[in-house]
């Protein structure tokens, strides 16, 4: 079945709960490649400070692929920065080394010390990823939808005070915590604003840190799924809730958080997963971005979309970032795939 | 001298203030043990880490996440503390290995590298920690400069685990001998193979087993 729709569309559409029957396959997360790198000259050490570099880069793998979305940024930090951190670029390193950039200090002890900018929208690289998302739309903004991703309030919490001291207050004293997340679940609230208006079509909150490898689904329920709900509650634009790691537990929690679609990786049990939130939710996954899309041969690519057709996903979605190594003719097979299976 | 049944008494006050996360009671029964002129490294070995043991089954079952593990390990050192100096030579003198760990370059996450480091030294290894965020190279310098004969990956995002496959590389041109173990929440079995590691393991305790396993291997080659 095909239509006369956009890609940008078609997307558009899934996230606001319409299903047109066709399969589409995007991501709510990093998703440039090596080939990209080639075809554009840009390195990616270079991209994550220069708006027109990200965004340039951002838009290859739609480009040469037909990657049904284009993602900027590709780091993980750009929160944490953002309320003062210190980042390690590792300019140090040799340019040619795919690494992304990381939260150096850590600055955040309790609630008190948390600042929001008065201005967010020109603290650390926030300027930089509205440029690349406003730079985005004007190049492929009317054929393909453009995304982007914040870190959830529980991992910004992760990033910005000591992980250790974090978890155990969790345990010790939860209030603490839970005033921390309102903290933080204002700053998301802020830069949803901020992205939507510079052009972004949705945009996926990245709670990996309350993963249930890291936390008990009760404490996620009691804790974090609060504030995700307010975030949800007041969005512009279609909002994604990723969630990679152990999932199924918290599952119900996510599904509480009323996104526009749940999205999982490939540690989530799918059928039990869909057991738990029923048919109407949009679910996206769940395929191993590394080791099938990078690691793996396209036979491999194609029994995982498969696998993803099979345990029932409405689009055909990477589980993480996607590895930018992966190879040429991995890629063009995913895509195959996907049509496949229109 | 203080009876058997009272060692006994005092290694279940250990171990279960290990994985009740019981800090104060972990030192007060570590004190009595000391002022009872009893065996230090019988009761780090047969109290704190048994407890320890304990934690790592309840995290297995999901019955205890992180948060429950580090307070385990804050009991676990609480008692460590006051029972590491009454070591006796000959104990010390048993090492069960040398062992270089780290988290690698690109990863600032190191729970769970700090987590099996604990096991590792209260098993008594010789632990050289590099860190977390650690330059590629850097293991391979102190695998050769200790003669490690084990080296501890981890990592704990899809993006970071890749810089392990390089490492084991470079670690295997100079030394094919070293074992190698990778952890973190992206390592599974497939990524073991491909990287060509020697093993991984879901908890603290069972690395220490894993490790244990390696070292006694190696050691009758």
């Amino acid at each position: 079945m095909t239509s006369t729709k956009t890609s940008r569309e078609k997307v558009l559409n899934l996230l606001n709960g319409k299903r047109d029957g066709e399969l589409l396959c995007f991501s709510g997360m990093g998703n440039v490649t090596t080939e990209g790198m080639k075809e554009t000259g840009i390195r990616f050490a270079e991209s994550h400070t220069d708006a027109a570099k990200m965004a340039a880069l951002a838009a290859t793998t739609y480009k040469l692929f037909g990657f049904e979305c284009a993602v900027a940024p590709f780091d993980v930090a750009i929160e944490a920065e953002a309320v003062g951190c210190p980042i390690n670029f590792y300019t140090h390193v040799d340019p040619q080394e795919i690494l992304y950039p990381t939260v150096k200090g850590k600055i955040v002890k309790s609630a008190a010390d948390i600042r929001i900018p008065d201005n967010l929208a020109s603290a650390g690289r926030v300027p930089v990823v509205t440029e690349a998302l406003k730079l985005l739309k004007r190049d492929i903004g009317d054929a393909v939808a453009i995304g982007t991703y914040i870190m959830g309030p529980f991992t910004i919490a992760g990033q910005t005070m000591e992980l250790n001291d974090l978890l155990k207050i969790c345990l010790k004293k939860p209030e603490h915590v839970d005033e921390i997340l309102h903290v933080y679940a204002g700053l998301v609230i802020k830069l949803v604003d901020i992205y939507s208006a510079a052009g972004a079509d949705y945009i996926t909150i990245r709670e990996m840190g309350a993963c249930s490898d890291v936390v008990r689904p009760s404490l996620f329920k009691k804790l974090v799924e609060p504030h995700l709900r307010r975030i949800f509650e007041s969005a512009p634009v279609p909002l994604v809730l990723h969630i990679c790691g152990k999932s199924n537990g918290i599952m119900d929690s996510m599904n509480q958080c009323r996104a526009g679609a749940i999205s999982v990786d490939q540690k989530n049990d799918l059928h039990e997963t869909r057991a738990t939130i029923g048919p109407a939710p949009i679910l996206l996954g769940n395929f191993d971005p590394y080791n099938v899309l990078v690691k793996g041969t396209p036979d491999d690519v194609s029994r995982a979309v498969e696998e993803c057709v099979k345990s029932g996903v409405d689009a055909v979605w990477p589980g993480c970032d996607i590895w930018p190594t992966v190879p040429k003719e991995n890629m063009e097979t995913l895509m195959q795939a996907v049509k496949k299976s229109r | 001298m203080a009876d058997e049944s009272k060692r006994q008494e005092l290694l279940k006050k250990l171990a279960d203030g290990v994985w009740k996360f019981e800090e104060d009671e972990v030192a007060k029964a570590a004190s009595e043990v000391i002022s009872l002129g009893l065996d230090a490294y019988d009761a780090i070995m047969n109290g704190l880490a048994k407890g320890m043991e304990e934690a790592g089954r309840l995290w297995e079952e999901e019955e205890y996440f992180v948060p429950e593990l580090l307070l385990c390990a804050d009991a676990l050192y609480a008692g460590l503390g006051i029972l590491r100096p009454h070591v006796r030579m000959e104990d010390k003198a048993k090492s069960k290995g040398v062992v270089v760990i780290g988290t690698v370059q690109g990863d600032v996450h190191d729970i769970g590298k700090n987590l099996v480091k604990m096991m590792f030294e209260v098993a008594g290894f010789e632990v050289h920690d590099l860190g977390k965020d650690v330059e590629l190279e850097r293991f391979v310098e102190e695998q050769l400069k200790t003669n490690a004969e084990l080296v501890c990956l981890s990592a704990m995002m899809t993006t970071s685990m890749l810089g392990m496959e390089r490492v084991i590389k470079m670690i295997r041109a100079k030394n094919p001998k070293v074992k190698i173990m990778i952890g973190g929440a992206p390592v599974t079995q497939d990524v073991v193979q491909k990287f060509g590691a020697d093993g991984t393991a879901n908890s603290a305790s069972n690395a220490l087993r894993e490790a244990l396993k390696m070292v006694a291997a190696l050691r009758t080659m």
